[in-house]
């Protein structure tokens, strides 16, 4: 019968504190009213969420559209670049505006974050295509940030990947 | 530095840096430092928090703090919460239990039936983690030992923010311990509680809620609590004293009995028993066997559990109990008694006599000494109920477990 040697079994149960949570079902799907905005319309994007009493959703849009408002309270939304925050506090429904380019298709991103709920994850891309065109995006500026390790996970991750790795290795020479 | 001293290194730091994590002394978001996190500052930081974590950003906020924040937002109403424990000492919360440690297996068992969220206890005593029936969440949680012969180098290792500690019980150890704690980890929230004694657990049910942000379940499982509380004592409540059954009680070693003092003599007593040994000066005093035929109780009690170890959650042992109760009729010089011409002996098991789930037992103790009194109460109904509304087991009495006989 095969044993993994007690170094490999550490390095496995420091790793698993690296590895992000398993996503789970997502309480905020996205729909738009339209897929194929003419050159410069506005369209609106509706997020409904489901269950999160407190929380976020961060959208990201592709290049060359542009955040134009929301229904939300001001002081709730932040938007930055392609990016748009909302803080979700009891909504079961936020809608938003974008302006469609004269030309360009892309992914409209997203992700949330259930404070109360512990919880995180992808809101599911949804597709857009100026006229129904598919175009290339002229110019970068949609990439997001990478979502944040658990907070317990991120600089002591680190360290103990480190001491596994030291661990690991000088075991391995002694072989 | 060879390899070794680099991890060495590196294991320190991990635990340095994680144990430098204790609750602060203020609310995160609370951008004026009044004390108050109102719905403005925590919309605020809720912005401040996504735009450092996906949107680049800057803010110090971690995910942890949003998330304490939203909790404190939502449960306590933006406000610290102050909390008065049973030995009288107030503490003040800026932030929610995250890493619960409990010496005291009844605050534990509180804590489940409140709902709270049993992944952020990651510690317990000795004798919860061994009763893997009940608490089958704690198999694989760490061991501290007792409040008797604690494991505090475990205890720091698993970096409680909380610890829950006796209040009026060995209070001597439990002042050790938490004198030890607050000297090695001075952000460290001690609180002491019992969840065993009738006089106080209403009270410490609603104050644990509150400090779980669980106020609405603690209000629904005090009243669970007191109604059967209540139905005993005004059940017994006209009963004149000349005329309440006389009991006689036995712990787990034979001729071993309870006097005034101890909890076991309090619940006797609640049930409307008159104890003829309760005047005796020791609490738990030993007896001579002469003494019980001279009183000639009218009702019998035998204690099973820890040391008369049969039945319980642990097993199904009719037999077991049965055999308990013959050998006491079978005892020299007993046939004469009432308890025993009238067939009035019964066992019960501390299970449910002695810690947090003692009303179930005295609802039992109050149908034995008054049937006719309680013919409409019931307490293997209102065990379950307990097992599976609050306890959320899965634990079937009719095929599981043995508590009492006959």
């Amino acid at each position: 019968m095969m044993s993994l040697p007690a170094n490999h079994l550490l390095c496995i149960a420091l790793l698993l504190m690296v590895v992000p949570a398993a996503a789970c079902a997502s309480p905020v799907t996205r729909s738009l009213s339209t897929a194929e905005p003419g050159a410069g319309e506005v369209f609106t994007v509706s997020l409904s969420i489901e269950g999160m009493t407190l929380g976020g959703v961060v959208e990201t849009l592709p290049a060359g559209y542009a955040f134009v408002a929301t229904d939300l309270a001001d002081d709730r939304v932040l938007a930055r670049g392609q990016q748009v925050a909302f803080a979700v506090m009891n909504d079961s429904r936020i809608t938003y505006q974008v302006r469609a380019p004269a030309s360009g298709s892309g992914d409209i991103t997203g992700r949330w974050e259930d404070f109360l709920g512990e919880s995180d994850g992808q809101v599911a891309a949804s597709h857009v295509a100026a006229d129904g065109i598919e175009a290339p995006v002229e110019s970068g500026g949609g990439d997001p940030v990478p979502p944040p390790s658990q907070e317990t996970g991120s600089p002591f991750a680190v360290l103990a990947a480190v001491a596994a790795l030291l661990l690991a290795s000088g075991r391995g020479g002694r072989r | 530095m060879n390899r070794r001293c680099l991890l060495a290194l590196a294991l320190l730091l991990i635990v340095a840096a994680q144990a430098s994590a204790a609750p602060g002394d203020g609310i995160p978001g609370d951008a004026d430092g009044d004390r108050v996190l109102t719905p403005a500052e925590y919309t605020a930081a809720a912005l401040t928090y996504l735009d450092a974590a996906y949107m680049g950003g800057a803010g110090e906020l971690t995910r942890t703090d949003i998330q304490d924040a939203a909790w404190i937002s939502a449960c306590w109403d933006g406000r610290p919460r102050e909390v008065t424990d049973s030995s009288g000492r107030t503490v003040t919360l800026y932030r929610p239990l995250r890493r619960v440690v409990t010496f005291n297996g009844e605050a534990l068992e509180t804590l489940r039936s409140l709902g709270f969220d049993m992944e952020k206890v990651v510690a317990v005593d000795k004798y919860s983690k061994e009763k893997s029936t009940f608490f089958p969440e704690c198999r694989e949680k760490a061991n501290v030992g007792s409040i008797w012969s604690p494991d505090m180098e475990k205890v720091l290792a698993v970096r409680p923010d909380a610890v829950f500690l006796y209040a009026t019980i060995s209070t001597a150890a439990c002042d050790d311990i938490q004198r030890k704690l607050e000297a090695s980890s001075p952000g460290i929230r001690v609180f002491r509680f019992d969840c065993f004694k009738p006089a106080t657990y209403p009270r410490e049910i609603r104050t644990i809620a509150s400090m779980a942000g669980k106020s609405e379940r603690g209000d629904e499982f005090a009243s669970f609590y007191t109604s059967t509380m209540d139905r005993v004592r005004d059940g017994t409540a006209g009963v004149p004293a000349d005329e309440r059954v006389r009991v006689y009680f036995e712990y787990w070693f034979d001729y071993k009995t309870v006097a005034a003092g101890s909890g076991y003599n309090e619940k006797l007593e609640l049930a409307g028993g008159m104890n003829p040994f309760a005047g005796e000066t020791a609490e738990y005093p030993i007896i001579d066997p002469e003494a019980v035929i001279v009183t000639d109780p009218e009702v019998v009690v035998k204690l099973a559990g820890q040391g008369l170890a049969f039945g319980g959650y642990a097993g199904h042992d009719i037999a077991a109990l049965e055999g308990i109760r013959t050998a006491l009729a079978q005892r020299p010089g007993w046939t004469s008694i009432a308890a025993v011409e009238d067939n009035r002996i019964y066992v019960i098991h501390s299970d449910i006599l002695g810690g947090a789930q003692h009303f179930i037992g005295t609802a039992y103790l109050a149908k034995w000494f008054y049937p006719d009194r309680f013919a409409d109460l019931d307490p293997h109904a209102i065990h379950q109920r307990y097992l599976t509304g609050f306890q959320g087991i899965d634990f079937d009495l009719a095929s599981e477990g043995t508590f009492v006989y006959p």
